[in-house]
C-alpha cells in the first residue's frame, strides 16, 4: 500500500474584486503518488472550491501548471508527494504564483501576456531556406539536429523565467531568448540577421547573469544556460 | 449577485476559428497564406495555442512517402477502411491519405523539428493496423519527431498563424454560435480573466474544439477537454454524427490515465499479463502488439475480466504490463525519451528496468459535428449551414468510421485543416459581412451562468463530476449492453438535474474557476448523454463500439449514426449512409472496399 502522508499548504490567496492577498492555510491527508495538481483538486473538492489554480494537459507537456513550491519553480503536475516530502525535506509547503505575469486570481497568473515576449521572438522561420531540390523535405544530419534538438522541447512554462536573476522588465528571459537561438541554429533559417538584432537588443542575451537558474529548474531538464552561453559566443 | 449579464462589446472578422489546435491553426495558416491580410480571431480556452491538446500527441503521422520502395497510398487507404470496420467514408479516407506526404513537407519546410535518419530524411516508425500489400505485414509510416511528434505539429502551426497575423485570444471558451436567417454569422465567448461576454461576428466560423473524453474516469485527455463544442452544436440544433465511438487507448499509464503512445509498441514493446504472457499473440496472431487499438483495449479488459490482470493498490486500479526492457538504450533515449520520463516520473518505474503497468484510457472520439470531405458542417447529406465549419476531432467527415488508427489523428488535423482552410477562402469570396447580433444573443450562456451563480442546494461539484466518469465508464466504456447504457441514461438524467443544485463559491465573474467547471461539467453530461443514446441505438458491435448483447456487426448498421439533442434528453436519432465510393468505382482490388471481415 501507498504511503499517505498530511502535509500543510500554505497558499497565496488573490482576489481580483476585492484586490485583497493573503496566506490561507490548508492540511490534506494525501497518497505520496498523487501529483500536486492532485493535491489542489482535492483542496476544492474537499474544503474550498474557491482555491483557483491553473492546468492542462497534467503531464508534463503544455506548461500551464507552473507554480513556485518552498521557493523553487516547478509544474504542479510533476510533483508527486512522497518526492516533493523528500525533496523539500519537510511536510510543509508554501505555494505561490509565478511572477513573470500578473495574478489573475490565487495560483493562476496571465500566461497570455507572458506569451507577448515569446511572440516577439519570432518563433517560425522568418526566411526559409529554398526546399529541396528533390521537392521534399530538407535534409539535416542526426549530428546536426543533435546539437540543438534539446532546445526544441521547451514548453514555455516559465520556470526558467521565474528563477532567472535578471529582472523580468530588461531581459526577455531565458526562454524566450532560446527559442531565437533554436532558429539561428536551425540550417533552414535564412533571416540570420534579422536573429541577431534580437538576440544582441538591448533586453537580449547579454542580460543572462549567467547564474545558470534556467537549467537547474528546467522540469524539461534542458541544459537552458548552454544554449544562452552559445548565444553569447555566436556559436550558432 | 444578481447583476445583470450583457455583453461588452462586439468585435468584427472575416474568420473566426473556434479552438486553436492542430486543426483549427492549420486551417488559419492556409487562409494566411492563400488570402494575406484576412483577419483571423483563433480562440484557445487555455492561455496560448501552443498549451493545446495537440502537443501531447506522440508517435507520429502517418504519411506514404512517395519514395517508399514498398508502401502505396492503396494500402493505407485500405488499412484506414478496414480499421474504421467499414464505417469511414471512403471519399474522406482516399482524399486524406493522398495528402499525407505533401502536408508532412508542407510542416517540415515550416520548421517542424522530425527526428532524422543518417540520410538527414524524416524517419517512419510502425504503427497498429498500418501494414503492407494490404495487411500482410507491418509498414513504416509514421512520421515522428522522437515521441513529441504532437508538439512539433502544434508549435509548426501556432508559428505558422502567428506569421500571417492571426490574432489568438486566451482563456476564453465560446458558448453560443450565432445564426442569422441560417447563416452562421460568428459566436458569443466569456473571457476567464475579466469575466466579460463579447460577441464576435465574422464571415466565416470554423469549429476546431477538440475532443471530450473527460467524462471517463481514466483519460488521456486534458482538463479541458469537456465537449464544449459538442454541447453548444447541439444546442443550435446540430446533429453530432457517430457519438458512440469513443476510443480507449489501450496503454495508458495506470492512475491519471496518461497515455503511453503506440510507438513503444511500434518500437518493439510487449504486452504482458500477470504470468508474463505476450497475450496479444492469443488476440491478433498476425498484428499481435500492433493490432488496432479497440482489439487491444477489448483483449486487455478480457485478460482482466479472467483474472490475469494484476492490480495497483496505490492507484486502486488493474493494469497489464507493458515491457520495454528489451529495447536499446538508444531507442530509450532518444526515440521514446519524453514518454520514459513520465513513467519515471509518474508511476515511479524505469523502463530500462522494470515492468510498466498500463490500462486502458478513454482518449479520442471518432465522431463528431458532421462535415462533408471539404469541412463544410452538414445537418444531413443534403443541407450545408452556410458560414460553419469544422475540422479535427470535433468533427467526424468521416476518416475514421467507428475506430480510428493510430497516427491518422494527426493526419487528419493537418489534412482536412488545410482542405477546411481553401474552403473558407472560397466561400470568403463572396460572403458579406454581418451586420449586427441580435437583439437576444447571449441569452443561452446568461440563462446558464444565472442558473450556475444562483443555484441554491447542497450538491457538490466533485460528488457529481466522479459520480459521471465512473457512471460512464463503468456503463458505456469498452463494453456495454442494453442494460448498463439504460442505467447510464437514468443516472444521467439524475445528475443533470443534481448539477442545478450546486451553490457556487465565488459569485463574481472574474477568473471564476467554480463557474467556468460547473459550465463544463453540464457540457459532459450532455455530450455524455448523446454516447449513451448513440450506443443504445447501434445493436451491433463494430470498431470501438462493442455491445456485449449484440458481439457482431451487422449489415443493418452500415451507416452512420446521426443524434440530435436540442434540448436535454429530447433525442432524435438520424442515419448518413457510408460513402463507398472506391468500392463503386470498380478500381484496382476494389473488393477489399466492400463490407469485408476485419481479423489482424
Amino acid at each position: 500500500m501507498s504511503k499517505s502522508y498530511t502535509i500543510t499548504l500554505e497558499i497565496s490567496r488573490y482576489d481580483p474584486d476585492t484586490k485583497l492577498s493573503w496566506i490561507q492555510t490548508y492540511q490534506v491527508e494525501v497518497g505520496g503518488i498523487l501529483r500536486f495538481v492532485d493535491v489542489l483538486r482535492k483542496v476544492n473538492d474537499e474544503q474550498d472550491p474557491t482555491l483557483a489554480w491553473a492546468s492542462s494537459c497534467e503531464h508534463a507537456q503544455c506548461g500551464s501548471c507552473g507554480i513556485i513550491v518552498n521557493g523553487k519553480p516547478l509544474l504542479a503536475c510533476e510533483l508527486l508527494v512522497r518526492d516533493a516530502v523528500e525533496k523539500f525535506n519537510t511536510q510543509k509547503f508554501t505555494l505561490k504564483p509565478l511572477n513573470i505575469a500578473p495574478v489573475l486570481r490565487d495560483l493562476v497568473v496571465d500566461l497570455e501576456k507572458a506569451y507577448d515576449k515569446v511572440h516577439e521572438a519570432l518563433p517560425y522561420l522568418i526566411k526559409p531556406a529554398p526546399p529541396h531540390p528533390d521537392g521534399d523535405e530538407y535534409r539535416i544530419s542526426p549530428e546536426k539536429l543533435d546539437i540543438y534538438v534539446e532546445a526544441t522541447r521547451c514548453i514555455n512554462c516559465f520556470c526558467c523565467a521565474t528563477a532567472c536573476i535578471s529582472s523580468h522588465r530588461n531581459f526577455l528571459g531565458p526562454n524566450v531568448t532560446m527559442a531565437n537561438i533554436v532558429r539561428l541554429m536551425d540550417p533552414r533559417e535564412t533571416a540570420k540577421e534579422e536573429r541577431m538584432d534580437i538576440l544582441y537588443r538591448e533586453d537580449g542575451v547579454y542580460r543572462c547573469h549567467t547564474s545558470r537558474a534556467c537549467s537547474f529548474v528546467c522540469p524539461k531538464e534542458i541544459d537552458v544556460s548552454h544554449f544562452l552561453a552559445l548565444g553569447k559566443e555566436g556559436k550558432f | 449577485m444578481g447583476e445583470k449579464l450583457t455583453i461588452d462589446s462586439t468585435l468584427r472578422c472575416d474568420v473566426l476559428v473556434i479552438g486553436a489546435g492542430g486543426a483549427g491553426l492549420r486551417a488559419a495558416a492556409q487562409i494566411g497564406e492563400l488570402r494575406p491580410g484576412t483577419k483571423i480571431i483563433a480562440l484557445t480556452k487555455v492561455t496560448s495555442p501552443q498549451k493545446s491538446h495537440t502537443t501531447t500527441a506522440q508517435g507520429g503521422m502517418a504519411a506514404v512517402d512517395p519514395k517508399d520502395p514498398v508502401d502505396k497510398p492503396i494500402f493505407h487507404i485500405f488499412d484506414t477502411w478496414k480499421g474504421s470496420d467499414c464505417s469511414a467514408d471512403q471519399n474522406v479516407i482516399k482524399k486524406v491519405c493522398n495528402m499525407g506526404w505533401e502536408e508532412v513537407v508542407w510542416l517540415e519546410r515550416n520548421g517542424m523539428h522530425f527526428s532524422r535518419t543518417e540520410e538527414g530524411r524524416i524517419p517512419k516508425r510502425p504503427f497498429g493496423g498500418h501494414m503492407l500489400n494490404f495487411g500482410e505485414t507491418k509498414a513504416f509510416r509514421a512520421c515522428y519527431e522522437a515521441d513529441r511528434t504532437g508538439k512539433g505539429i502544434m508549435d509548426t502551426v501556432w508559428n505558422e498563424s502567428l506569421k500571417h497575423g492571426v490574432n489568438f485570444i486566451g482563456q476564453c471558451i465560446a458558448t453560443e454560435i450565432l445564426f442569422k436567417d441560417n447563416k452562421c454569422i460568428g459566436a458569443i465567448i466569456f473571457r476567464y480573466p475579466e469575466g466579460k461576454f463579447l460577441a464576435i461576428l465574422a464571415k466565416a466560423t470554423i469549429m476546431a474544439t477538440g475532443g471530450k473524453t473527460r467524462m471517463y474516469l481514466v483519460s488521456s485527455n486534458c482538463r479541458g477537454n469537456t465537449g464544449d463544442g459538442l454541447a453548444f452544436a447541439l444546442h443550435a440544433g446540430i446533429p453530432i454524427m457517430d457519438p458512440e465511438a469513443v476510443q480507449f487507448h489501450p496503454t495508458g499509464m495506470v492512475g491519471p490515465g496518461i497515455l503511453a503512445s503506440e510507438a513503444l509498441r511500434g518500437e518493439g514493446a510487449i504486452l504482458r499479463n500477470k504470468d508474463k504472457e505476450p497475450f496479444m499473440e492469443r488476440y491478433a496472431p498476425t498484428a499481435k502488439d500492433l493490432a488496432p487499438r479497440d482489439l487491444i483495449s477489448r483483449a486487455i479488459i478480457t485478460e482482466f475480466r479472467e483474472g490475469r490482470g494484476l492490480f495497483h493498490e496505490g492507484h486502486n486500479a488493474q493494469h497489464v504490463w507493458l515491457d520495454l526492457r528489451h529495447l536499446p538504450k538508444e531507442v530509450h533515449e532518444k526515440k521514446i525519451q519524453e514518454v520514459c520520463s513520465f513513467f519515471k516520473r509518474f508511476v515511479g518505474v524505469d523502463p530500462e528496468k522494470d515492468l510498466c503497468p498500463v490500462t486502458p484510457t478513454a482518449h479520442y472520439q471518432m465522431g463528431g459535428i458532421p462535415t462533408n470531405e471539404f469541412g463544410e458542417v452538414q445537418t444531413d447529406t443534403q443541407t450545408i449551414i452556410p458560414g460553419l465549419f469544422a475540422c479535427g476531432e470535433v468533427a467526424a467527415a468521416s476518416l475514421h468510421g467507428l475506430n480510428r488508427l493510430g497516427t491518422n489523428s494527426l493526419l487528419e488535423l493537418i489534412t482536412l485543416g488545410k482542405v477546411t482552410g481553401e474552403r473558407v477562402v472560397e466561400y470568403l469570396k463572396d460572403a458579406e459581412d454581418p451586420e449586427e447580433i441580435s437583439p437576444d444573443a447571449g441569452h443561452i450562456v446568461f440563462d446558464q451562468f444565472s442558473t450556475y451563480l444562483n443555484a441554491q442546494g447542497t450538491e457538490k461539484y466533485a460528488q457529481i463530476r466522479e459520480t459521471l466518469r465512473n457512471l460512464m465508464m463503468e456503463k458505456v466504456g469498452i463494453f456495454r449492453t442494453e442494460k448498463s447504457l439504460l442505467e447510464a441514461i437514468e443516472g444521467l438524467k439524475s445528475l443533470k438535474e443534481r448539477a442545478m443544485h450546486i451553490p457556487i463559491g465565488i459569485t463574481s465573474l472574474k477568473a471564476n474557476q467554480d463557474l467556468w467547471q460547473i459550465w463544463e461539467l453540464n457540457n459532459l453530461i450532455t455530450v455524455s448523454m448523446v454516447i449513451a443514446q448513440g450506443a443504445l441505438a447501434r445493436k451491433e458491435s463494430r470498431g470501438a463500439h462493442y455491445r456485449e448483447d449484440y458481439p457482431e456487426r451487422s449489415n443493418e448498421f452500415n451507416y452512420h449514426t446521426l443524434v440530435s439533442m436540442p434540448e436535454f434528453n429530447k433525442i432524435t436519432l438520424g442515419k448518413r449512409p457510408i460513402d463507398m465510393s472506391i468500392f463503386e468505382a470498380k478500381g484496382e482490388r476494389f473488393e477489399l472496399f466492400d463490407y469485408i471481415e476485419r481479423k489482424y
